[in-house]
């Protein structure tokens, strides 16, 4: 694997929390990895799968999805749901060949902005590791290909 | 005396049309599951089958072809075609009825648009057919008049000889000589007889059939809805099918550049004739099963005089509920036209 | 009387008293191992009828075809443990009354079908208990531990061989009685979320959501496997997923009609080891 190998990291954060979180960590001027591309929904539990299944279309090499502490939704239980959905879908991820490494969960509340600027960190190294999601790639690569029969 | 192709020569055939720079294609049955595939030798072939599984179509007519690349630019749209990708082939092994099929759809493809992708692949294809000796519950080329040794669609037909030793050399068309031509000193003279082509039992009177089917009274038959019901309005009939050639029109990507693809679609599909309003002409899977059997064997016919349909009866052998064109046609034969 | 002849004198008793407008069961195919759904309206009509251990299809599917239950008339099934446990989700979903089903139970066992006992999905609940109660010691497909134990690039190149076949005729989903949705996700375009073409990326895709749809959900009946034109093996993955929802959250998918759907529900001590 190259040395040069930078991830394209793709976050679906809530609102509430992370993204405030997130807020808070560039307020207070913490330095954290560039790979990370934010993208700010009202709940982890509007989160849907095909969110990653999305991003990975769109050639992600990892996928991090965050949101509110259990307890601190601020629809109550979106989280809870959403932590459900989440346990089976990577199972399912896991079963057919995405490995779960490039995808992971974290709570991370408004007033956790250390933890978001360590957590893009740690996730960047992970997936920089891994190196970019070759076998996903090669077939956004054949989509973009004549027909073979 | 005819040509004779022995079997222990194909290995070497094969070797000999791969260095002349042709794919070489055949059935291929890899653990469940057979189809048409490129072979790197003559071992990989599977000639035992009655027919694989898929059909020859996609060879042809993939499932999924990208047509043209484009960008949207502030003043103008870019795009960028995809031509058709030419390779020489040569397909050993071919069921008459999916050869059949293949010469069904070219008026089809040509009639007023000449489709660039399906000719192409056509004209640099040989088709080499081999005649059945084995037929299934489910084959009924007999019934759509043609034959186990049917020679349409093909540029050579091979006869299985009756000491199973090889097969008898037909050449039908230039393309198939200029192909066996590579090959033409690994053939050689013979006399023995051909096997016996397979017995396919004539399921229905195709003639009562299609007359019933041009009343335009039968159009609003309670036939319809009664012989559909248990149809789940999947499309393995017709993906499955060698001559069903309905397709749509896909944009992949997103608001400013991506792939416009051609998709197999399937008249079975409720979406199929969807309007943006809402409204579907074909509301019902009984009306969506009465256009796949109208356009077969009335629409296709009065337009290009020959049958949408070759016979190969994959329609019946893989449905989930175990319809089919075989069961309708042969109720309808028994109907007062 | 054979279980075959008893469940058609039943049958022609429910349609002759009009107890029910439609019975639907399974007449003989076009081969001898073939069966197909039959749609029984009058007495006369379950003459057809066949009941033997070729009957394995679920025709749960066939309830929520679109006016069939609209006129609160009763309609009479024959339905397996798993069909049974189908349409108590589908109660369970609201997507049928299920005081206007009329189960005809039946169950195969080796080269034997059983009748059932009861008439109303709530008569099995004790039976489909018992089934819950074996499911974790039932024997695991082999194949499932075969692909647990691959690392994720092999894991990655088995699916991806199966999935290169598959030609999005959507034979899965139709015969699913799970997948009733008017418009399926895979059909929608705005957004499009996930490809139509049938590549193999968007063949992934598609087999990934359905999985995921039918996770704690699917039966196990089998209808889309067999329905697979192209023999990609579906089982694997809906088992799969029915055992992860079994482990992780107790769940059974169709114990009642009441049943809350697994991923509609939580508990707040559900295991959440892999968030960091």
């Amino acid at each position: 694997m190259s040395e040069s190998f930078e991830p394209k990291i793709i976050a679906f954060v809530c609102t509430y929390c992370t993204y405030t979180g997130a807020d808070l960590a560039g307020t207070s001027r913490l330095k954290y990895a560039p790979n990370v591309r934010i993208i700010r929904l009202p709940c982890t539990g509007r989160i849907s799968p095909m969110f990653i299944l999305k991003a990975l279309q769109q050639g992600a090499d990892g996928i991090l999805v965050s949101g509110c502490h259990p307890g601190d939704c601020h629809f109550t239980h979106g989280n809870y749901h959403a932590r459900r959905r989440w346990m089976v879908f990577r199972t399912l991820l896991d079963f057919t060949g995405i490995p779960s490494e490039r995808i992971k969960f974290s709570w991370i509340s408004a007033a956790e902005g250390h933890k978001f600027a360590e957590l893009i960190n740690s996730v960047t190294d992970d997936i920089r590791k891994l190196g970019p999601f070759d076998q996903y790639k090669n077939l956004i690569r054949e989509t973009e290909a004549p027909a073979t029969l | 005396m005819t040509r004779i192709l022995l079997s222990d020569k194909l290995d070497n055939c094969v070797a000999r049309w791969r260095k002349a720079g042709l794919t070489v294609i055949g059935p291929v049955k890899k653990e469940t599951f057979s189809s048409y595939a490129t072979v790197e030798n003559a071992a990989e072939f599977d000639l035992g089958l009655v027919m694989p599984d898929r059909s020859i179509k996609g060879l042809f007519f993939p499932q999924t072809e990208p047509m043209v690349h484009y960008s949207i630019k502030k003043q103008a749209i870019e795009t960028r075609d995809f031509t058709p990708p030419s390779e020489k082939r040569i397909i050993f092994g071919a069921r008459p009825c999916d050869a059949s099929g293949l010469a069904i759809d070219d008026p089809l493809f040509g009639w007023d648009y000449k489709d660039d992708f399906w000719f192409q692949r056509r004209n640099e294809t040989v088709i080499v057919t081999i005649a059945c000796t084995k037929a299934d519950d489910f084959c009924m080329c007999t019934s759509l008049k043609l034959a186990p040794d049917s020679t349409k669609g093909s540029d050579i037909l091979l006869r299985p000889l009756q000491n199973n030793r090889g097969w008898q050399v037909e050449e039908l068309t230039d393309r198939g000589r200029e192909a066996f031509k590579e090959i033409a000193d690994l053939l050689q003279d013979g006399s023995e007889p051909a096997a016996a082509v397979a017995v396919v039992p004539e399921k229905f009177n195709l003639d009562a059939c299609v007359a019933w089917l041009q009343n335009p009274e039968n159009f609003d038959s309670t036939f319809w809805k009664e012989i559909s019901m248990r149809c789940i309005g999947c499309a393995s009939c017709t993906f499955l099918c060698p001559t069903c050639h309905c397709f749509d029109f896909q944009d992949e990507g997103d608001t400013f550049t991506g792939i416009r693809r051609k998709n197999w679609d399937s008249c079975s599909f409720a979406l199929f004739t969807m309007h943006t309003s809402g409204h579907n002409p074909r509301a019902t899977q009984s009306a969506r099963w009465r256009q796949r059997i109208m356009h077969k064997f009335n629409y296709f016919p009065g337009k290009f005089n020959v049958n949408s349909c070759s016979g190969c009866g994959r329609c019946s052998r893989q449905c989930p509920v175990d319809m089919g064109i075989t069961e309708t046609l042969q109720a309808i034969s028994t109907l007062q036209p | 009387m054979t279980i075959q002849e008893k469940y058609k004198a039943r049958v022609k008793e429910l349609l002759s008293t009009g107890a029910v407008k439609m019975v639907i069961g399974y007449k003989p195919g076009s081969t001898a191992e073939r069966r197909r759904p039959l749609f029984m309206r009058s007495p006369e009509e379950a003459d057809q009828l066949v009941l033997d251990t070729a009957c394995i299809a679920n025709l749960a599917g066939y309830l929520v075809a679109e006016g069939l239950l609209s006129d609160d008339k009763r309609v009479g099934i024959f339905l397996k443990p798993d069909g049974i446990r189908s349409i108590n989700i589908l109660a369970a979903e609201a997507q049928l009354n299920i005081d206007q089903i009329v189960v005809l139970g039946f169950d195969i066992d080796g080269q034997e079908v059983n009748a059932l006992e009861g008439e109303s999905a709530g008569d099995f609940s004790a039976l489909i208990e018992s089934i819950k109660d074996h499911a974790p010691e039932a024997p695991r497909n082999p194949l499932i531990e075969q692909i647990e134990q691959m690392n994720p690039i092999q894991r990655f190149d088995f699916w991806q061989t199966e999935f290169s076949r598959c030609i999005k005729c959507y034979a899965c989903r139709q015969a699913c009685p799970m997948c009733y949705c008017r418009r399926c996700i895979v059909d929608s375009n705005q957004p499009q979320w996930i490809n139509t073409s049938s590549h193999t990326l968007g063949n992934l895709e598609w087999n990934i959501i359905r999985a995921f749809h039918l996770s704690g959900r699917c039966v196990g009946c089998g209808n889309c496997d067999r329905a697979c034109p192209v023999n990609i093996p579906l089982r694997l993955i809906n088992a799969r997923m029915g055992q992860e929802v079994l482990g992780a959250f107790d769940h059974f998918a169709g114990m009642s009609e009441t049943q809350e759907p697994v991923l509609a529900s939580f508990k707040k001590d559900d295991s959440e080891t892999f968030i960091l």
